[in-house]
């Protein structure tokens, strides 16, 4: 494989140099790509309850993982190719156990021209907010729900958008013993499903249409099939083999104001073997999202209300015997948390993981946000020399029990925070920060585990020299509930434009008393960046977009390199 | 992995300047924009990919809003920042950059499923880009640590004068 590849980068190498000699004379187009790599070495660690010898892919005293990915895209004029190649040498602890080799995940060709646009091969497509349909690639949380097919897409003027496609669903990584057992990794490398999926979006702009110039308002529609071959006990029950999904929404904005509606038919949700066993088997999926705030004159304004009623949306309805079955890429839509994405570290410990209804008990959820920007502008009483910023948030959700009502459902998230940013001196700038989260510990079982903390954050950044600044986070963590109070601290040290260095420290003093240390440094330039750090990192979640993944705890060392050209 | 290095080397060395390719995105009312229409104007720019869960990259934009004004005493650009958010915070974005007064003087664009993001090969945001008035990609720099902005500003000077 490494041999083919580097074939491959020769050839490519000396075409592109050809076209690079050539190119005043004629257009030979342009390529690009990038690289990333991420490397762990881990370490024995007793107090973290830590050892490398009982992760699954550490095998016979292997300490050494690593996650790359090397894309590549050629332009010439309206045409497009590229490719996506994955190793996995073996995968990171944490995500996927995946196949220990370098595989071809992507392969596209497209041709786009003004009105119109056709691609073959591997893509990635949303329709709407993607409650309906989203496919995407997410590296942090180990996702990759592409499909292998073709699309095509229509835009006549800027009035009526169409877009058609068809394809299979690729399903992150498969396991081992997914491969041992022959899954169909012979071409397409990371595995291909055998569901098929087609659907169709509609977008018409109803302002274009009628030449209003100070509103937007467009309305859209999408429809969704997916085909799935069930086994014996599943049909009995009455499950289909096909589910036909649609959504129907509204998008409006004028002078800063905007609304945004969304209804989603999901079709018959497949939600287990024993509901299938008392005759319901199948349940309607549905999910309804409204949108609508203000933005204008420095203030920023967003309501968000959600409900999701057994927006299962899977790949793989149910099966515990097809490969990927339980990855996390083993969807077939967008349904994120609709809370704040929390980035300090003491606020990230409880992270909302949204209730989608795939729980017998439950049957998704419902609630909403309000969030609130504002600029007091330089000059202002407020706002003094240098303005200052501040946000607020509050979101709050409940379950849906069995039956898609509230009573019963219980409180699954609430939280509340407050920051306040401030340029103080030229040199001199804080961020200050509150934060309440109520979280229900065990959203699979009644509800009634509810945990309460309140985070406190200070944020400061000095500028020594134009080059050269500090900045320094210091949070406080307050609970009764779970392991107690936290602290912890961060020093960055910044060398403008390229190097920069950190340490940092989390403590458990409320019960465990451990220490959650971790330093590093990173350059960066041009095109490249390189990190390097080494620390202990406990068990939690990832979160990126609202969908969060569950990791063990880990220690060790970890190197990462990321490339463009 | 040593081969994919070596690969990656012999690339660099023998790639042409890209260009920006033209991809749907959304602008701040929600309507479809195609990013070819950024090379229309025919002046440089520069092209920040940012998300509202990351600080750097709401540093370094606010330390370009900052800079601005004496920045286009001394060149003619503009600034396109991209916001990578997926739908979940999309609307927050747009509330985001209104309340940092962003919306006065960059253009603003979401690339909610990251089309744009993967067509110029963006892994990690911070990730600018400095292009210049025909439309080539003539800098790029990941990453973003205060101060950073004076070697982007370099970079813009010198794409205003090819």
């Amino acid at each position: 494989m490494k041999k083919t590849i580097l074939i491959l980068t020769a050839f490519m190498m000396t075409a592109v140099s050809a076209f690079s000699e050539d190119k005043e004379k004629k257009d030979w187009g342009y390529l690009t790509g990038s690289l990333e790599s991420t490397n762990h070495v881990y370490v024995k660690d007793a107090g973290n309850n830590f050892d490398p010898a009982f992760q699954p892919q550490l095998k016979d005293g292997n300490i050494f993982a690593t996650n790359d990915y090397l894309k590549l895209d050629y332009y010439k004029g309206r045409l497009s190719a590229g490719l996506q190649m994955e190793g996995y040498f073996p995968t990171l602890v944490g995500y996927p156990v995946a196949q220990n080799k370098l595989s071809l995940s992507n392969l596209y060709v497209s041709w786009r021209d003004k009105s119109y646009s056709v691609t073959a091969g591997t893509f990635y497509e949303q329709f709407g907010s993607g409650l309906l349909f989203r496919s995407w690639e997410d590296r942090m949380l180990g996702l990759n729900n592409a499909l292998l097919g073709a699309r095509a897409t229509y835009n006549f003027e800027d009035k009526v958008a169409v877009k058609a496609f068809w394809g299979v669903p690729r399903l992150g990584k498969i396991d081992d013993n997914a491969a041992m057992m022959g899954a169909e990794d012979a071409f397409f490398g990371l595995g291909l499903t055998k569901v098929h999926v087609a659907g169709a979006d509609v977008s018409v702009s109803l302002s274009s249409l009628l030449g209003m110039e100070d509103i937007s308002l467009s309305l859209e529609g999408s429809l969704l099939n997916k085909h799935e071959a069930l086994g014996d006990l599943l049909k009995a029950a009455g499950c289909k083999e096909n589910t036909l999904g649609w959504s129907g929404r509204v998008n409006f904005d004028m002078d800063g104001f905007f609304l945004k509606g969304e209804y989603v038919d999901a079709g018959k949700q497949i939600v287990s073997v024993a509901a299938a066993q008392n005759g319901r088997a199948a349940v309607n999926g549905n999910a309804q999202l409204v949108e609508f705030g203000y933005n204008g004159r420095g203030l920023g304004v967003t309501v968000t209300g959600r409900r999701m009623d057994r927006m299962t949306q899977k790949i793989y309805s149910f099966s515990g015997t097809e490969s990927g079955y339980g990855s996390l890429s083993n969807m077939l839509s967008y349904r994120p948390a609709m809370s704040t994405q929390y980035t300090y570290m003491l606020t990230t410990l409880n992270p909302y993981s949204p209730e989608v209804g795939d729980k017998v008990i439950r049957a998704g959820e419902i609630g909403g946000q309000i969030d609130a920007f504002y600029n007091f502008r330089r000059g202002t009483a407020i706002g003094g020399k240098r303005g200052m910023k501040v946000h607020a948030n509050f979101s709050t959700y409940y379950g849906l029990n069995e039956t898609g009502g509230t009573e019963g459902g219980g409180l699954l998230f609430r939280d509340f925070s407050f920051d306040l940013e401030k340029q103080w001196t030229k040199k001199f700038k804080s961020v200050l920060m509150y934060s309440m989260q109520e979280y229900n510990k065990h959203h699979e079982n009644t509800g009634l585990y509810i945990g309460t903390s309140h985070i406190v954050v200070a944020d400061l950044l000095y500028k020594w020299t134009p080059k050269l600044s500090t900045r320094m986070e210091l949070q406080y963590l307050a609970t009764k509930d779970d392991q107690g109070d936290w602290m912890a601290g961060l020093l960055e040290v910044n060398f403008a434009p390229h190097w920069s260095v950190f340490a940092s420290d989390m403590w458990n003093h409320g019960s465990t008393k451990l220490h959650y240390y971790n330093a590093g440094l990173s350059f960066s330039m041009a095109h490249l960046r390189v990190a390097a750090g080494y620390g202990r990192y406990r068990a939690g979640f990832i979160c990126s977009g609202g969908v969060c993944r569950a990791i063990p705890a880990y220690t060790g060392a970890n190197i990462s390199l990321t490339a463009s050209f | 992995m040593r081969s994919i290095l070596l690969s990656l080397v012999l690339f660099v060395s023998a790639v042409a300047a890209a260009q920006v390719p033209s991809v749907t995105v959304e602008n701040s009312k929600g309507e479809s924009f195609d990013t070819s229409v950024l090379l229309e104007e025919g002046t440089p720019m520069i092209i920040s990919f940012w998300s509202t869960s990351c600080k750097p990259c709401i540093r370094e934009l606010d330390a370009v809003y900052e800079s601005l004004p004496d920045w286009l005493d001394e060149v003619d650009f503009r600034v396109v920042a991209v916001s990578t958010d997926d739908n979940r915070l999309l609307a927050k974005a747009k509330s985001f950059a209104e309340g940092r007064g962003w919306g006065e003087d960059f253009t603003l664009l979401f690339d909610k499923n990251q089309d744009f993001m993967r067509a110029m090969n963006v892994s990690v945001v911070p990730h600018v880009f400095v292009v210049d008035s025909k439309g080539k990609i003539v800098f790029s720099h990941t990453s973003y640590v205060q101060g950073g902005e004076v070697e982007l500003f370099e970079a813009v000077k010198k794409a205003s004068r090819k």
